[in-house]
């Protein structure tokens, strides 16, 4: 995976190696060892998570100093534009022809390395250390050319070099092999950890639900993830772009303020609400900080909040109906009694008709709130669980037929038959008070959206689910198919209802909570709108 | 006399305030839902109307922009009754151009009678 090749001209020198060997003998090379763990450590601890090629070159070539004796150091890196970097440090006074045959040296061996010419197209050129001095007679000596390698990929070479013959032999290759190798070695891992990391925050990014963009100092698009496309409704095989979403954002919200402020101020705004056409959102915008804490982009969260919102709005809906269907029956109550006293009052009296008309109108709007304030509290007790059954084994035909006849008053009023079709008993063990009550509203319902022809009341035994199936079918108005999803539901009454026929719609919300405790369950069916609809609901069987 | 359409479609509601309009000496027409409210100001010409807003067919305030809508009956002064007290619909009650607007439940209805008499004076000094 990783390659350090020492390429160049090695003038080995036995005396060189003799020396290192035999004169300074064990103590030197543990001494160079040391040398080497330093020289790493420092090179480590500077290159730090820098992935920047010339730099990391350029720490390794400036820690040579301890391990190796030259007049420069030098190192040179190719960029894919054909830009050449030269970086040479003098440590001994060296003339400039000097400098110039290292840079000569390090072109051909690069060229030699990718196994072509390089012409580069311009040099950047910097030398460093000591003055050149051209009245010195030096000529490059001996050097050697080592390649850096990071992740398979040629990033640099280093070139030591000296004026002084026979310099650098084997040893001096293989100290800076070492060092550039092991350095080359830690960077690929930094690499591969950091593209492993990109590579998850990628998919994180990715997967998130919320729409996140970076808008670097210039205003730039830098990440994004599919998400926004969705929430803009923009193309998804187009390259996204900071115009695209300032363009969707239009006369809503200045983004690119927002995005200034928030680096300007080094600090998250959150825009709460930010309305399109179909969509409500909510921004949050903060400063994208370096390891150093210098803020170099802004991230942009969108947050689809439509869900949030269109449910805060059926809320406030089902509060505001409420209050109306409340304060209804109590006008009509103020109102006749105030009208009351003040007749009752008045030197002609009141007419006992109208005293009792008006006391009708009292007792009827009071029962109308009480039923209302009932149905509210059951509908709290459901929600909150606090629901209590008092389960004994009843006749389920006697509780129906019980009802029948109840409502059988209202529903000749409309001319409308109740039939029942049931056994004659049939045992099951429920709470026949709320059972009842479920069967007295659904009857209602049935009553009073049904202008002509019959309700019908069946009993019949599901053994699949065993269950008994009480169904009320009318021959009314009928229940469209998207309201009939919708029926059961607490903030979705009235919604599109004929407000002629009264009624908060509690009264099944409360009827499901009722038949669930039960084990069981309620649905409707209707054929459409002026099809009538059947009304069901099916309790358990005794065991 | 004074004729006064009374657009309400809680039938209680609207039998207390047709007995205290016409023991106050005024000739109210009920209306029991939008549609009809429409219909009789255009056949009753009242000299004013009072208005519910949560009603069937046709909510308030379309009727109100109904009657705004139509010349003749334009110059008919609304009072919205309602039991409705949100911002929202507070609104675009005064928007579609309605003269008053009262909270049915604050209100007695010796204070409609009254409010009544008030809009009435001020449209004949108007006129």
């Amino acid at each position: 995976m990783l390659a350090v090749v020492v390429t160049g001209y090695i003038y080995s020198s036995t005396r060189e190696r003799k020396f290192l060997k035999s004169e300074a003998g064990q103590s030197l090379e543990l001494q160079q060892k040391v040398y080497q763990a330093q020289v790493l450590k420092e090179i480590s601890e500077r290159i730090g998570y820098s992935l920047d090629t010339a730099k990391i070159v350029d720490i390794i070539t400036s820690s040579l100093g301890n391990l190796l004796e030259y007049d420069t150091v030098a190192y040179m890196v190719l960029a894919e534009d054909g830009r050449a970097v030269f970086k040479c440090h003098v440590e001994k006074t060296v003339n400039h022809e000097f400098v110039e045959e290292v840079k000569e040296k390090m072109l051909l061996s690069y060229g030699a390395i990718l196994n072509r010419e390089i012409k580069p197209t311009s040099v950047d050129e910097s030398v460093t250390g000591n003055i050149l001095d051209d009245n010195l007679k030096v000529k490059v000596a001996s050097f050697f050319n080592l390649p850096v390698v990071i992740s398979q990929k040629l990033v640099g070479l280093i070139n030591v070099a000296s004026s002084e013959k026979g310099r650098y032999g084997e040893e001096q290759a293989s100290i800076l092999y070492t060092i550039t190798n092991q350095a080359a070695t830690a960077v690929s891992k930094l690499q591969a950890v950091l593209d492993s990391e990109k590579g998850k925050l990628a998919a994180v990014i990715y997967s998130l639900t919320d729409g996140v963009i970076t808008v670097d100092l210039n205003y730039q698009l830098g990440v994004y993830n599919p998400v926004v496309k969705d929430i803009f409704g923009l193309p998804t095989d187009k390259q996204l772009t900071m115009f695209d979403i300032v363009d969707s954002l239009a006369g809503k919200i200045d983004l690119r303020t927002k995005i200034e402020q928030a680096i300007a101020e080094n600090k998250t705004i959150t825009v709460p609400e930010v309305l399109l056409k179909d969509k409500a959102l909510e921004l949050t915008i903060s400063p994208v900080k370096d390891n150093a804490g210098q803020i170099i982009a802004a991230s942009v969260l969108f947050h689809d909040i439509t869900t949030e919102k269109s449910l805060e709005k059926l809320r406030q809906e089902f509060t505001a109906m409420m209050v109306h269907e409340l304060r209804a029956p109590l006008t009509a109550v103020r109102w006749s009694s105030e009208s009351m006293i003040k007749n009752l009052s008045a030197a002609q009296g009141m007419e006992p008709a109208k005293i009792k008309d008006t006391a009708l109108t009292i007792e009827t709007a009071s029962n109308n709130m009480l039923e209302l304030v009932n149905d509210l509290l059951d509908v709290a007790k459901i929600e909150a669980g606090k629901f209590e059954l008092n389960l004994q084994d009843y006749d389920i035909v006697e509780v129906i037929n019980e009802q029948a006849k109840v409502f059988r008053p209202q529903a000749e009023v409309k001319h409308l038959a109740i039939n029942v079709i049931t056994p004659a008993k049939y045992v099951l063990k429920f709470d026949r008070v709320r059972v009842s009550q479920v069967l007295g509203n659904l009857i209602s319902n049935a009553i009073k959206y049904t202008d002509a022809g019959q309700i019908d009341i069946n009993l019949s035994p599901d053994a699949e689910n065993k269950m008994a199936v009480v169904a009320i079918k009318d021959s009314g108005i009928g229940v469209s198919r998207e309201d009939l999803a919708q029926l059961f539901s607490k903030f979705k009454q009235l919604q599109s209802g004929d407000r002629s026929r009264k009624g908060t719609g509690l009264g099944l919300v409360v009827s499901k909570g009722i038949v669930e405790a039960h084990g069981g369950k309620i649905w409707a069916e209707s054929a459409g709108e002026n099809l009538g609809s059947t009304f069901y609901f099916s309790l358990p069987l005794k065991k | 006399m004074t004729k006064i359409v009374v657009a309400e479609d809680d039938k209680l509601i609207s039998g207390s305030l047709c007995d205290a309009l016409k023991a106050a000496g005024f000739e109210p027409t009920p209306a029991y839902d939008g549609e009809e409210a429409v219909a009789k100001a255009k056949e009753v010409m009242p000299d004013l109307m009072l208005l519910d807003i949560m009603m069937p067919k046709l909510d308030g305030i379309s009727v109100l922009w109904e009657i705004k809508a139509n010349p003749d009956t334009a110059k008919v002064p609304v009072v919205v009754l309602t039991n409705i007290g949100d911002v929202e619909t507070i609104s675009k009650i005064v928007e579609a151009g309605a003269v008053d607007y009262l909270l049915k439940s604050d209100q007695s209805v010796d204070d409609i009678i009254q409010k009544v008499k008030d809009v009435l004076a001020r449209s004949v000094k108007l006129a």
